[in-house]
């Protein structure tokens, strides 16, 4: 998937070729100021955030092995929210969607869509075992990750009780949470110098990194990433649904979590370009472009407050909305279009222009 | 970026260009107009330049069709998923549009396997085998069992350059475990790695008399290549045409490769191909939902339209003395007689990006003998046993980037570009040797020239 903005490019040249670099910085700590950049990207937001989602990946399996055992609704209504938890932490980190996660193939493993129902069914109705590692050899990944646990928690129509739940769908439940354990503590390992070590391919842009040769390669996928999801939630999760008036096409509609999944996409995109995560904060990418541009900055910044906030304006589900909220969805989706183009057209060739090492 | 390669296409002189005046062009522009710059992941997944509105929503959706994963029938989207088949999805073989990963059966493989059994069909194509058809599905709905499993071994065998450098390659074993009704004596096999999808608009419009003109089947030319167009029964013309695509040229158009690939691979049907792949096996009880084909008709054009109109990635590095001495020796040892540099794609007048481009795919179209070593001695029309498609190498030095860990050749069996080199025999054994006893820096600078496609 890729976000595709063609028709702006001639605007974009354009608006390069006119806009003036104050360059209030010189160029060695601008080079300096990179390579902090990278380094906090890794040590700020990729590595904390890998490792909460870890975290409530083991909160939620927790919730559902409580859920297995002992059956309430108090226990269903901890496992619902635990499952929100680490949707919150899964769809954050989709805000910089490359390396590991992209190379071994963590998104479909745990975040297929549409959940499969004729399979699920036959599964459920069947007596294969449904042990980890049972769940981990079926053939399809539709059967696996967050969408069936949500068909699973809520039901169809949102009125699953802990007591309408059968004892075979706990199991495949406490063993598909194990499962996002497990895919998630490879993720976070794959970043992690005891592990994969990813974050030195990072951290080594343009020194040695195989798999950036310059820094402006390294800063190109975050920035690309970054654009990437903005135009999935555009475009995609909100636009399909939208255009089609089809509410069984969104992505979370069993739990009606829709809009807290695309709200959490663009936080993750915010937190990589202000650098900040959980309260700390370090040099970002916004550093980078004030440091000759500072109205592109403030534009950005901007643009990223007023996309998320347009979301509050939807005062229903996502379900709902795309039937009795036309004007707030079309806002919404107009407002990440608008930072997307921004960041394609403009955040793109500030990198390839400024970012020379 | 844009701008210069819309100014040097159209600043171009049309008609008999002097292919040979390199100097007056961009080197970088391996697509013509129809190149990318992106070196990210997604540098495979870039649409064509210039597409209007219309058509990049068409390819849009073409996209979305690509990455999105099938599920079993009756289902209110997406459905129609087996009830055998590779993956689940185009996306899940063709890594970010590129290369995958040579496992199979497992979510994550790229890797599949055609049978026959001696002989040819009706129209001169691979015999099918009663009850499993042209492909191996090693995947299956829950509940119905795969046609067979698929089991690949290595082994490692030394390799040494007259110099003293050594390398080891990797030779696979495929056996098929487990089949869900006995295989015949004597059937055949061919392990297919899944390519990368991009420039494949390009490669559709490249004239036929270009690759005629490339071909010699007889090496009436004596310089032990030969090389001959592969010609194919189309099923949606019913005629027989020059073949382009495929890992042995086996297909004729961009449509039947699409649509052949979502019948075969997944079990999604469509109006070129109607029936599912397990049509007159045993498994067809399973399937519920017989009624009209899988995907509407103008998704399958929308993904047809997709990998026609993705782009090719600029070369990087023209400039680099080390990747021009590269190129060179390239040439010297005869490498481009076969990975050809640069031809010329016909008219298309709705897309001028791909339309009369100059272009750099570093392929002959034709398919050649590539030695004992890779063949997999399964004809395939008119290509034999040890007959190989000349595989484009246009994105080959950005494998890693979009596959994570790259692969190469048919089956994925190599794991760098040397080794990838060091397996082509066959009329590309004089080549070998050549590059064996090239000075080590002289080969490092052959990897650095095919690094920069």
């Amino acid at each position: 998937m890729k976000k595709i903005l063609i028709l702006l490019m001639g605007t974009a040249l354009s608006l390069q070729a006119c806009h003036k670099a104050s360059n209030t910085t010189s160029t060695e700590d601008y080079t300096v100021l990179e390579g902090e950049v990278l380094n906090d990207f890794v040590q700020k937001i990729a590595l904390p955030q890998y490792n909460d989602l870890q975290l409530k990946a083991t909160a939620f399996n927790a919730a559902i092995v409580q859920l297995n055992a002992n059956p309430t609704d108090a226990n269903l209504t901890a496992a619902r929210q635990g499952w929100r938890d680490v949707r919150q932490g899964w769809e954050q980190c989709e805000g910089f969607l490359f390396g590991p996660v992209e190379d071994d193939n963590y998104d479909p493993q745990m975040d297929t869509w549409p959940v499969d129902n004729v399979q699920l069914d036959s599964l459920m109705s069947s007596s294969n075992p449904l042990g980890i590692i049972d769940i981990q050899n079926l053939s399809t990944l539709s059967l696996r990750g967050f969408h069936p646990i949500e068909y699973i928690l809520w039901g169809v129509h949102g009125n699953s009780t802990a007591a309408s739940i059968t004892a075979r769908e706990k199991q495949y439940m406490v063993s598909l949470s194990a499962d996002i354990v497990n895919n998630t503590t490879n993720l976070n390992n794959s970043w992690l110098a005891s592990g994969s070590n990813f974050q030195n391919d990072v951290l080594n842009a343009g020194k040695g990194s195989t798999r950036f040769k310059s820094r402006q390669e390294a800063f190109l996928a975050i920035a690309g990433a970054m654009i990437d999801i903005c135009g999935e939630v555009g475009d995609s999760k909100m636009g399909e649904p939208f255009a089609a008036y089809d509410s069984t096409i969104t992505e979370s509609r069993f739990s009606h979590n829709s809009i807290t999944d695309f709200r959490n996409n663009i936080i993750g995109a915010q937190n990589v370009y202000l650098g900040t995560y959980g309260g700390a904060s370090g040099k970002s990418i916004s550093a980078l472009v004030a440091a000759k541009n500072i109205s592109l900055d403030n534009q950005i910044k901007a643009q990223f407050t007023a996309a998320i906030n347009s979301f509050n304006n939807i005062s229903t589900t996502f379900e709902q909305g795309i039937y009795s909220q036309r004007t707030q969805v079309q806002n919404a989706i107009t407002a990440l279009s608008t930072l997307s183009q921004t960041l394609d057209a403009q955040l793109l060739p500030f990198i390839k222009q400024y970012i020379k090492d | 970026m844009c701008l210069l390669v819309v100014c040097c296409t159209q600043c171009r002189k049309a008609g008999n260009a002097v292919l040979s005046n390199d100097d007056a062009y961009d080197a970088r522009l391996s697509g013509g107009a129809a190149t990318t710059f992106d070196i990210s992941s997604l540098s495979f997944s870039s649409p064509i330049p210039g597409l209007s509105g219309w058509d990049l929503h068409v390819h849009e959706l073409g996209d979305k069709i690509f990455e999105q994963s099938f599920v079993a029938a009756p289902a209110p989207i997406y459905g129609g998923l087996g009830p055998v088949f590779n993956n689940v999805s185009c996306v899940s073989c063709h890594h970010n549009d590129g290369a995958g990963i040579p496992t199979a059966g497992l979510v994550n493989s790229s890797l599949l396997i055609r049978l026959s059994l001696p002989g040819s069909d009706l129209h001169g194509g691979p015999l099918p085998i009663p009850g499993y058809g042209g492909q191996l599905q090693d995947v299956a709905l829950f509940g119905t069992q795969p046609e067979a499993k698929v089991n690949i071994t290595y082994t490692e065998e030394p390799f040494t350059f007259p110099d003293g450098e050594t390398l080891s390659l990797r030779k696979p074993t495929y056996t098929l475990t487990n089949p869900y009704t006995p295989l015949p004596a004597g059937y055949l096999t061919s392990p297919r790695m899944a390519p990368p999808v991009f420039g494949l608009g390009l490669l559709e419009l490249i004239p036929e008399a270009t690759i005629r003109s490339f071909a010699d089947p007889y090496d009436a030319d004596k310089d032990g290549i030969s090389g001959k167009a592969n010609y194919v029964y189309n099923p949606y013309t019913q005629k027989t045409e020059l073949g382009r695509f495929g890992l042995k040229a086996n297909t004729a158009s961009l449509l039947v490769q699409v649509t052949a690939a979502m019948q075969q691979d997944m079990g999604i049907t469509s109006y070129v191909f109607p029936q599912k792949s397990v049509y007159g096996q045993a498994q067809w009880s399973s399937v519920k939902d017989t009624k009209g084909t899988d995907l509407p008709d103008s998704l399958v054009n929308a993904v047809k339209f997709y990998v026609q109109s993705l782009a090719v990635p600029a070369r990087r590095d023209v400039t680099d003395p080390v990747v021009k001495h590269g190129e060179a020796l390239f040439a010297q040892i005869q490498c481009a007689s076969c990975h050809k540099p640069t031809m010329y794609t016909d008219v298309n007048v709705t897309l001028p990006a791909l339309s009369h481009q100059r272009i750099h795919p570093y392929t002959d179209m034709l398919v050649h003998d590539m030695g004992a070593g890779l063949a997999d001695n399964r004809p395939d029309y008119l290509a034999d046993g040890t007959e190989w498609r000349t595989s484009p190498l246009w994105g080959i030095g950005l494998f890693q980037k979009t596959n994570g860990t790259p692969y190469y050749l048919h089956d994925g069996r190599a794991r760098n570009l040397k080794e990838a080199i060091i397996w082509h025999g066959g009329e590309a054994a004089n080549s070998i040797t050549q590059f064996t006893k090239l000075p080590r820096a002289d080969r490092e600078a052959i990897i650095t020239f095919l690094q920069s496609l």
